[in-house]
């Protein structure tokens, strides 16, 4: 616990991203992008101060209003919540630099980039520091319009109408999960976790049953699980490519995050073991389908796009893993599921960069077309290559981290089938991602003009993979964090 | 169409999901019967606390102080909508202006000045009975949406810095107290003997964003050909 004196950058962590965020917009079209590199800095910052006053102090609350739940509405931080947002501003900083450079090359579905990527930040943040049902729903409703809006942005029909269908599906999930907290409401009277975490286990009705399942539902259709899935390749694939790192790093872990949090905490009394299997078995088909879709996709965005599909079942192996298991196995089980979500935050958002620089520099989105990009961008190709070790689960990357703690787990609690699973994704990733590598190296075709890509969207790029990277060399420490 | 398989698979999705919604009721209306005695009784919580909310009806200490950070990113939700319309460049249909009769112009001009004057009272009434920023901004942006039909604003086809300025306005007020109660302790901790006066800014603040938001929704998007046979002149 901090002294009274200290200084909680907690608060500020949500406000300072609406301030820049309203700025921007003031500011009008296109303008912002300084100011968002200066406010995303000092989150970044922010989040280390917390991460290191979580670390030394443990978990704490912070009343807003001075209320405190259940009649206020309490934030809370602990080592999970920490570590998101210190994954929040990581991986924000360096995509907001990229993004200077990719609007100054492509200013398509630019002009509101900034307030509606200011308010995507906040939300994040807010909804990782949310300790109360209902505030949970606002920064989910907050965090759906900001990812559709910028969908949208890039303002053609194919655009408009995948930002359409994202909203209808992120709609859809969250009014699956605002039904599971009225009938939570209904039953025990508030909405804050800390109060109705004791309520549902001393009396777990048929109300808190049917809320775990609309919850579960409603952020598996939000987190894109197959076979709900069905939103998110055109919508991280048609974006701009800033958008598209933003909405496959980060805008699904929070929905992730939410229905983790929940299942391990509020609803752990009424979790039962086959529903957890459901989930793997869903997670198992998401790398399955995710990953052979990735291998027959023509175009570049689209093919990554359906690798963070197949990405995203990894994350769900943690729910068989993890429940009604050992202590050990389940203890291997949420440190893997949490890495891979960090891991593929900056192996993900280090993809699309580089994606984005392949695109600016032959001028299309076609694999078959990528001829002569190892000679003239060639650390964008290497940015590509250094995501997908992580993608795949090579070491020393993180990604292998991740699936080296799930297949801990997994043969702790004597669950070998999830590895097979992991071992075919694997195998998989490799085949995307040479498919990709494969075509760059030729040299361009006669007629096609390869253009060098701004130094500020390689060099961005690349120190998110070289993240990915360091994740698995130094993961010591977000785990001892995760400890808290 | 019938008997093509096109239309077999839709209508197997069309039980399908019948089924499920059929499914889900009846789960709804199991859980309703079975639900137990609720431990927390939160309307107890804010009678008690009332007096030091800084206002003296109850919705309004709920939205504007005890629960108070829900609305402030409720009021970013607002906002967002807005822009993300902005961004998308969609113009909606109802933007056309209409043929403005004198009948609807006679009709405007006598309505909105007083729609004006119902907004201020129900800002004015939302601290001792119900009403309040949100009602009183609905009011006012149909007065715009009012005017707009009636041909005397303008579509907003790219709103300028004074006019994005007034719609953030409501909300930085709103973040700037929410930022100042942290010389208090907490975020959005109002100092108790001028929470009232602070509760009245913030509502007033946002009457007049959340108007001009709301009224953007309507408003916003390009200009349309105006149509000829309609005549009368903004």
């Amino acid at each position: 616990m901090p002294t009274p004196e200290a200084f909680d950058p907690l608060p500020w962590l949500i406000l300072l991203p609406l301030a820049w965020a309203t700025a921007a917009f003031a500011l009008g079209p296109g303008r912002g992008a300084r100011l968002a590199i200066a406010g995303l800095a000092a989150q970044l910052a922010l989040a280390l101060i917390l991460a290191g006053q979580v670390l030394a102090g443990g978990a704490r609350a912070h009343a807003v209003g001075g209320w405190g739940a259940p009649l206020g509405i309490d934030l809370m931080v602990d080592g999970l919540a920490a570590l998101m947002l210190l994954m929040t501003a990581v991986v924000a900083l360096p995509i907001a630099i990229y993004a200077r450079g990719y609007f100054r090359a492509r200013p398509k579905g630019g002009e509101w980039f900034w307030p509606l990527a200011g308010f995507l930040v906040a939300a994040l943040d807010a909804l990782f520091l949310a300790a109360d049902l209902f505030n949970l729903y606002v920064t989910l409703e907050l965090l759906g319009l900001a990812a559709v809006g910028l969908t949208a942005a890039a303002g053609d029909r194919a655009a408009v109408a995948a930002g359409l269908r994202y909203l209808l599906a992120t709609l859809l999930g969250s009014g699956a999960y605002l039904l599971g907290v009225a009938l939570l409401y209904g039953a025990h009277g508030s909405v804050s976790l800390t109060v109705l975490a004791p309520a549902v286990a001393a009396d777990p009705a048929p109300a808190a049953a049917l809320a775990l399942a609309l919850v579960v539902a409603g952020m598996a259709l939000k987190t894109a699980l197959f076979p709900f899935h069905f939103w998110l390749p055109p919508a991280h694939g048609g974006a701009a490519s800033p958008v598209s790192a933003l909405l496959s790093a980060l805008v699904i872990k929070a929905s992730f995050y939410l229905l983790l949090r929940l299942w391990l905490d509020l609803f752990a009394p009424l979790v039962s073991v086959s529903a957890a299997q459901l989930l793997g078995l869903l997670g198992a088909g998401a790398i399955l389908w995710g990953s052979a879709l990735a291998l027959v996709q023509t175009r570049l965005k689209m093919l990554v796009a359906y690798s963070t599909v197949a990405q995203i079942g990894y994350l769900f192996l943690l729910f068989p893993l993890a429940t009604g298991v050992s202590a050990t196995a389940a203890e291997a089980a949420v440190q893997g599921g949490v890495m891979q979500a960090l891991s593929h935050a900056l192996a993900k958002a280090a993809m699309f960069a580089a994606a984005g620089g392949m695109i600016v520099a032959v001028g299309r989105d076609d694999i078959a077309r990528l001829g002569g990009i190892a000679g003239r961008v060639p650390l964008t190709l290497f940015t590509f290559g250094l995501a997908g070790v992580t993608l795949m689960g090579l070491p020393p990357s993180g990604g292998f981290s991740a699936k080296w703690l799930l297949l801990m787990a997994a043969l702790e609690s004597g669950q070998w089938w999830w590895v097979v699973v992991m071992v075919v994704g694997g195998l998989l990733a490799a085949a995307y991602v040479f498919k990709v590598l494969r075509q760059a190296f030729p040299p361009a075709e006669p007629g096609d003009l390869v253009h060098r890509v701004p130094r500020a969207m390689e060099w961005s790029g690349f120190a998110l993979a070289v993240g990915g990277i360091l994740l698995g060399l130094f993961g010591a420490g977000p785990l001892a964090l995760l400890a808290v | 169409m019938s008997g093509s398989p096109g239309a077999g698979r839709s209508r197997i999705v069309t039980w399908a999901v019948v089924g499920l919604c059929l499914g889900l009721a009846g789960a709804l209306a199991w859980a309703m019967l079975d639900l137990p005695a609720p431990s927390t009784r939160l309307p107890g919580q804010v009678a008690a606390q009332l007096e030091r909310s800084g206002v003296e009806h109850p919705v309004t200490a709920v939205l504007l102080n005890f629960r108070g950070y829900d609305t402030l990113l409720e009021i970013a939700v607002l906002l967002l909508a807005l822009l993300g319309m902005l961004a998308a460049g969609v113009a909606p249909r109802a933007s056309a202006p209409l043929g403005a009769s004198s009948m609807l112009a006679a009709l405007a001009r006598a309505l909105a000045p007083l729609m004006v004057l119902v907004a201020g009272y129900l800002l004015w009434a939302g601290a001792f009975r119900p009403g309040g920023a949100f009602q009183a901004g609905a009011v006012l942006a149909a007065a715009g949406v009012l005017l707009r039909l009636a041909g005397f604003l303008p579509a907003w086809t790219r709103p300028g810095a004074a006019l994005r300025m007034a719609l953030a306005a409501g909300f930085a007020l709103f973040l700037a107290i929410a930022a100042l109660g942290l010389t208090e302790g907490a975020l959005l901790r109002y100092p108790e003997p001028s929470a009232g006066a602070l509760i009245l800014a913030i509502e007033s603040g946002l009457t007049f964003s959340l108007g001009l938001i709301l009224a953007g929704l309507f408003l916003a998007g390009p200009e349309l050909p105006r149509r000829e046979d309609g005549g009368g002149t903004p």
